[in-house]
């Protein structure tokens, strides 16, 4: 059984995506029921991980490729988190791509490829070594180029140019580190992080130098200044491949794979021991501080999503970098709070193009009263960036709060301040627009008069999706005493994998 | 000393081997190559080797060089040939990289052979093998040279043709006429043979298609 | 039952046999050619599995001529290799035959020549002198050239001509070669020659001429001129198996005899990794360039070529492990690019058979209209770049180990590079096929067999890269000197 439910995850969405290649293009319901009952069968499957590794039980795959190479997936609780993540957020987002897609063309290559690249995202999160990570990781690469070209517009085409351009090149730039890595000191299991520490002796420039091109490879799709170029461009793509890029499959996945990084192959105390936290700080903060002065800039609502982005996932990077349990914790915590809040707010995007025509901020005058429910859960996403209680985001900015005073980088509470402050004067004022301006007047302004065919402001295939990560993301703050919250989970990991006591 | 009638034969093949190369008029000059290759049968049977003699009689001079006649004048549907190269010869300094592949070539035997017969490779050929060695290596010289400077694919077949001829006299004039080296010069004659009949025929076809006898559509179209 | 020597004796001798009987009445379905030819790759599995207790060997004696054979675990995997894509391609053909205009007469000419060319790869492959291999190289040359003429239009007319003579004087200065070995050592079978001889500069100037010949038929950057035209206009199921195998052989050889006679010659090994340098580069610039998709396809097997030639330098004078991982990147390399190849060199033609078209131009919106192809094309090029999973990422992943492990760091830069490069080439094909707003041409139906068989080397590719522990555990392990 233990080697069956890893693989039963990872086939759930490969089998999906090779089937929805073989169905018609026309076999819209066939299509639709599959790709949501795949949906819910790998969330049950990943919860039934959770509750196994929980009980005790281990699950792990391993054949080898070459000699001394092995082909690893190994479920644990860090790899579970992303998985849990991806499972729940796959589930709304291609809910809402169907309602977004419904009546377009090519949907079967889009649903294909989309399947794809969740299989790979839960590769990434259940691989066992940096070998295995490397494969998925590439594959996402490949399976979200389409995704991003999907329009075919000369804009699209070269908007996935760019994007592969920079992954590519950053994957090569990986696997060239890892190779390396791998020269020094063989297949590297996660979690055998003792082995990198043992070996340290006299090599200690060399292994700060892999540090460095390993962080550079994964750096790129996490989308750290200044590698974050192609995140922007890549909004050109439909809403729901937004929503994937930022909140679970790409950018995380390059978050995870930092994650992975220092914890399981350097060792957060060996990482610490050789001083490469610090540049990992900075790092952070510059990427959080120039994310949201760009954010400030941008006069559309995608590319200010897109900046906030470029911010908000350095948290991730910025908890790694705090050497201590709280930073852990917020990290880890915040790679499920942002996603959901994420998520929530480009489903929320998606809707007002949709519905409205609304590309530009200042097009959101009065739109609270004419799509009430959409903007209440833009509204809970975009407080949950603020970082307002008690959306999730309060709880990760005051962990990581806790956490720079627990690393004695107190200079960090001023970065957090100053984000905290932009996040405000770029969110805010979007708010006040959807609630507090008077929309165009009924029937003559840029709105289409007619109504949608449906009982609510929009179809509620792209309703109920964002409702329920904003009801999520809400809870997740809410709630965050409770076992199981992405909170506690993070603590446990802490607990479990690092043996390491919070605070 | 080699046996006159051997230098005789030695001298009769450079003889025969220049005249193929250089003569323009084709029909003579493949009727050349068929007493060239009857002189080497010639060859063989000195040296001792009468079953590649008679292959190489059969292979070389009848079936290539019928083969090459047979392109001048034959009764195929395909229209026929100009008897006379009209091709221009290709100017030394645009062939550079031609030059320096055949200077290569030679060298490198020449070279060789030195380290393998020493001195003696210096001094006229003690024995029928070492003669044969050095009339293969002298038939090389202008056969390396009519390939790479000629255009007409006729006359470049018949340079190649040649060029095989005198790596076989080389071969066995390294090695003797032991049974290795009449089966390697047995496969090299039917490769030369199927090579040749390929390439007649490839170029019977692309002077019916273009017009052409030559690979350079500019310089070397047919009158 | 164990293998014997007449189980290779007729695995050689059925290719050429079936070929000939086809002459009468060439097929023009799948099915019988499946029926006719899967023993072929069966066999040939069968002989590699019955090779555990050992390599099987003899002699041939063909009156006072001794013909020297082996087959090991090598020989019989790439041999199965042949065979299955030999099946393939004649599976291809078949289809290929119904879907396009072919000649009938030529068509009829092809499956001859492709049993032939079988049999010069099973002889090269298994050759234990010198004069086998000859035998087999030329065989397989010269059907290499029959096959890629059948079209004959003036421009495969002309690109093959020029094939011809190069590759006729490739094998006189093999034969060159050989007359200076024999000279020198006296003898022609491997395992003799390995031991008597010296790399004094005989044996140096022999292998360089050798090399040459070699290296000319392998279309090795620089001698690389004659393969672009020939792919251009030769028929899609002879440029498959051309490009998968027969340039590959030549390098099989060059690699076999650089081992034996100059194991130590670091200079010129590195001289012949710098050459594989410039065309994986020179290679991949080109193939960015190219206007036409099979000039694309073609131009990146002169690219993907250079990749093997990174074996020579990386075996000579390393070390047993650094020489052991680039003993299995070369020949993980060599398979998973044969069947990406010939998997691609299908795909497209395909896609230009469906869409009329022979420029890039001329693929806008086919992702939409002919999905299958376009995937296959998609499935071969994750090899061809070396993405994962795929034999080609795994096959990169071993060399820049061993280039790593070696500390030759040029290496590391020429694998990124070629990376990239063809990443380049690839997705310009890709980024064409997405584009929305162009005219669309009708298509031509084509037989679902053309577009499975190609989907099936694809994913053959893919597959290897996961599973490669099991052929690279019956290659012979790599001699160290």
């Amino acid at each position: 059984m233990s080697a069956l439910l890893p693989l039963a995850t990872l086939a759930s969405s490969l089998i999906t995506a090779a089937v929805i290649f073989m169905l018609p293009e026309q076999a819209v319901r066939t299509r639709t029921a599959l790709n949501l009952g795949a949906a819910l069968v790998k969330l049950v499957l990943v919860l039934w991980m959770a509750r196994g590794l929980v009980a005790g039980e281990t699950y792990a795959v391993e054949f080898p490729v070459v000699p001394g190479l092995g082909f690893v997936l190994h479920v644990d609780e860090l790899g579970l988190t992303f998985a849990a993540l991806s499972s729940i957020l796959w589930l709304f987002t291609t809910m809402y791509a169907i309602g977004y897609l419904e009546g377009s063309p090519n949907r079967r290559r889009f649903f294909g490829f989309f399947s794809l690249c969740v299989a790979s995202t839960i590769g990434i999160s259940l691989a066992g070594n940096l070998f295995t990570l490397l494969i998925f990781y590439e594959v996402l690469t490949l399976s979200t180029y389409p995704l991003v070209a999907h329009r075919g517009t000369p804009q699209a085409l070269a908007a996935a140019t760019v994007y592969l351009r920079y992954t590519l090149t950053a994957g090569l730039v990986l696997m060239v580190g890892m190779v390396a890595l791998h020269v020094v000191a063989g297949d590297l299991r996660f979690g055998q992080q003792e082995t990198l520490a043992r070996l340290a002796d006299g090599q200690e420039a060399l292994l700060i130098g892999l540090f460095w091109v390993l962080l550079l490879g994964f750096g790129v799709k996490a989308a750290l200044v200044p590698l974050h170029g192609w995140l922007p461009r890549a909004m050109v793509a439909p809403a729901p491949v937004s929503a994937l890029l930022h909140a679970v499959a790409v950018v995380k996945a390059g978050a995870f794979g930092i994650v992975r990084l220092v914890y399981d192959i350097y060792g957060i105390g060996f990482s610490a021991a050789l001083g490469v936290l610090d540049g990992l700080v900075v790092i952070a903060s510059v990427t959080i501080v120039y994310g949201s002065v760009r954010a400030l800039a941008q006069q559309e609502l995608k590319p200010r999503l897109a900046f906030s982005t470029v911010s908000q996932v350095s948290y991730i990077v910025l908890g790694i970098g705090l050497f201590g349990p709280l930073g852990t914790i917020a990290a880890l915590a915040h790679l499920l709070h942002q996603g959901l809040m994420k998520v929530t707010l480009f489903f929320c995007a998606g809707n007002y193009a949709e519905e409205l025509g609304i590309h530009r901020i200042d097009e959101l005058d009065g739109v609270g009263r004419r799509m009430p429910l959409s903007s209440l859960a833009f509204t809970i996403g975009a407080l949950g960036m603020i970082g307002m209680p008690p959306v999730a985001g309060f709880i990760t900015k005051w962990t990581l709060g806790l956490g720079a005073v627990q690393a004695d980088m107190p200079w960090v509470i001023a970065v957090l301040i100053a984000s905290t402050l932009l996040n405000a004067a770029y969110f805010l004022p979007i708010l006040n627009r959807l609630w507090f301006r008077r929309g165009p007047a009924q029937g003559i302004g840029t709105w289409p008069d007619e109504r949608p065919p449906s009982r609510f402001e929009t179809s509620a295939w792209l309703l109920v999706p964002a409702l329920a990560t904003a009801l999520l993301s809400l809870l997740a703050g809410m709630l965050a005493g409770l076992p199981f919250s992405p909170l506690q989970w993070a603590t446990r990991v802490v607990q479990q994998t690092y043996q390491v006591i919070p605070l | 000393m080699a046996p006159a009638a051997a230098w005789g034969l030695a001298g009769l093949l450079l003889l025969v081997a220049g005249f193929c190369l250089v003569e323009r008029q084709l029909w003579r000059a493949c009727q050349g190559f068929v007493a060239f290759g009857l002189l080497m049968a010639l060859a063989w049977l000195l040296l001792g080797a009468p079953w590649l003699a008679l292959a190489e009689a059969l292979l070389g001079a009848v079936l290539t060089g019928g083969t090459l006649l047979w392109t001048l004048r034959g009764r195929g549907a395909l229209p026929r040939l100009a008897l006379r190269d009209e091709t221009p010869r290709r100017a030394r300094v645009t062939a550079p990289l031609r030059w320096l592949l055949m200077l290569a070539w030679l060298g490198l035997t020449g070279f060789a052979l030195l380290r393998l017969l020493g001195l003696e490779a210096l001094t006229p050929p003690a024995s029928a093998t070492t003669l044969s060695a050095a009339t293969g290596v002298l038939i090389m010289g202008p056969a390396v040279w009519g390939f790479a400077t000629q255009r007409h694919l006729l006359r470049r077949l018949l340079a190649f043709n040649l060029l095989g001829s005198g790596v076989f006299l080389l071969l066995a004039g390294l090695a003797g006429p032991v049974a290795e080296v009449q089966g390697l010069i047995l496969v090299g004659l039917v490769v030369a043979l199927l090579g040749s009949v390929l390439g007649a025929a490839l170029l019977l076809r692309l002077h019916a298609a273009a017009g052409l006898v030559s690979l350079e559509p500019a310089a070397g179209a047919d009158p | 039952m164990n293998p014997t020597s007449f189980h290779v004796l007729w695995l050689l001798c059925a290719p050429p046999a079936l070929g000939l009987l086809t002459l009468v009445r060439p097929p023009r379905h799948g099915a019988l050619v499946l029926l006719a030819g899967l023993p072929l790759p069966l066999v040939a599995l069968w002989l590699l599995l019955g090779l555990d207790t050992g390599p099987l060997a003899g002699q041939l004696a063909l009156g006072p001529l001794l013909l020297h054979w082996r087959l090991d675990g090598l020989a019989a995997l790439l041999w199965l290799l042949t065979m299955v894509l030999l099946l393939a391609s004649a599976l291809y053909a078949a289809g290929y035959a119904r879907a396009a205009p072919l000649d009938a007469r030529a068509y009829a000419w092809l499956w001859p020549l492709l049993g032939g060319l079988a049999t010069g790869l099973g002889l090269i492959w298994i050759a234990a002198d010198l004069l086998l291999l000859y035998a087999g190289l030329e065989l397989m040359g010269l059907c290499a050239v029959g096959m890629l003429l059948l079209p004959g239009s003036v421009a495969a007319l002309t690109a093959g001509l020029r094939y011809l003579l190069f590759a006729l004087v490739g094998s006189l200065t093999w034969l060159l070669g050989i007359a200076l070995l024999l000279g020198a050592w006296g003898r022609l079978d491997l395992a003799g020659l390995a031991a008597v001889a010296q790399p004094d500069p005989v044996t140096a100037i022999a292998v360089a001429l050798l090399a040459s010949g070699l290296l000319l038929k392998a279309s090795i950057f620089p001698l690389h001129g004659w393969l672009v035209p020939v792919h251009g206009s030769a028929w899609t199921p002879v440029s498959a198996i051309h490009g998968a195998l027969v340039v590959k052989a030549s390098f099989f050889i060059l690699l076999l005899l650089w081992r034996l006679l100059l194991p130590d010659a670091i200079a010129g090994a590195l001289a012949l990794g710098a050459l594989g340098s410039l065309a994986v580069l020179w290679g991949g610039v080109q193939a960015w360039r190219a206007a036409g998709l099979k000039e694309l396809v073609a131009w990146s097997t002169v690219g993907q070529l250079g990749y093997l030639m990174l074996a020579f330098p990386l075996l000579a004078g390393t070390g047993a492990a650094v020489a052991a991982l680039a003993w299995q990147a070369t020949w993980l390399q060599l398979a998973g690019h044969a069947l990406a190849k010939s998997a691609m060199f299908m795909a497209a033609g395909n896609l230009l058979l469906a869409t009329g078209a022979t420029r890039l131009e001329g693929l806008t919106g086919t992702s939409r209209r002919l999905p299958l192809s376009l995937l296959t094309f998609g499935l071969a090029a994750v090899t061809l770049m070396g993405l994962p999973p795929s034999a080609g990422f795994t096959a990169k992943w071993l060399w820049l180990q061993a280039s790593l492990a070696a500390g030759q760091w040029a290496w590391v830069a020429v694998l990124g590079l070629g990376t990239l490069l063809s990443a380049a080439y690839v997705f310009r094909v890709l980024r064409c096929s997405f584009v929305e707003d162009a005219p669309e041409p009708v298509l031509r139906g084509l037989p679902l067999g053309m577009e499975l068989v190609a989907l099936a080397l694809a994913l053959a590719a893919i597959g290897l890269g996961l599973a490669a522990a099991w052929p690279l555990a019956l290659l012979p392990p790599v001699s160290v000197p």
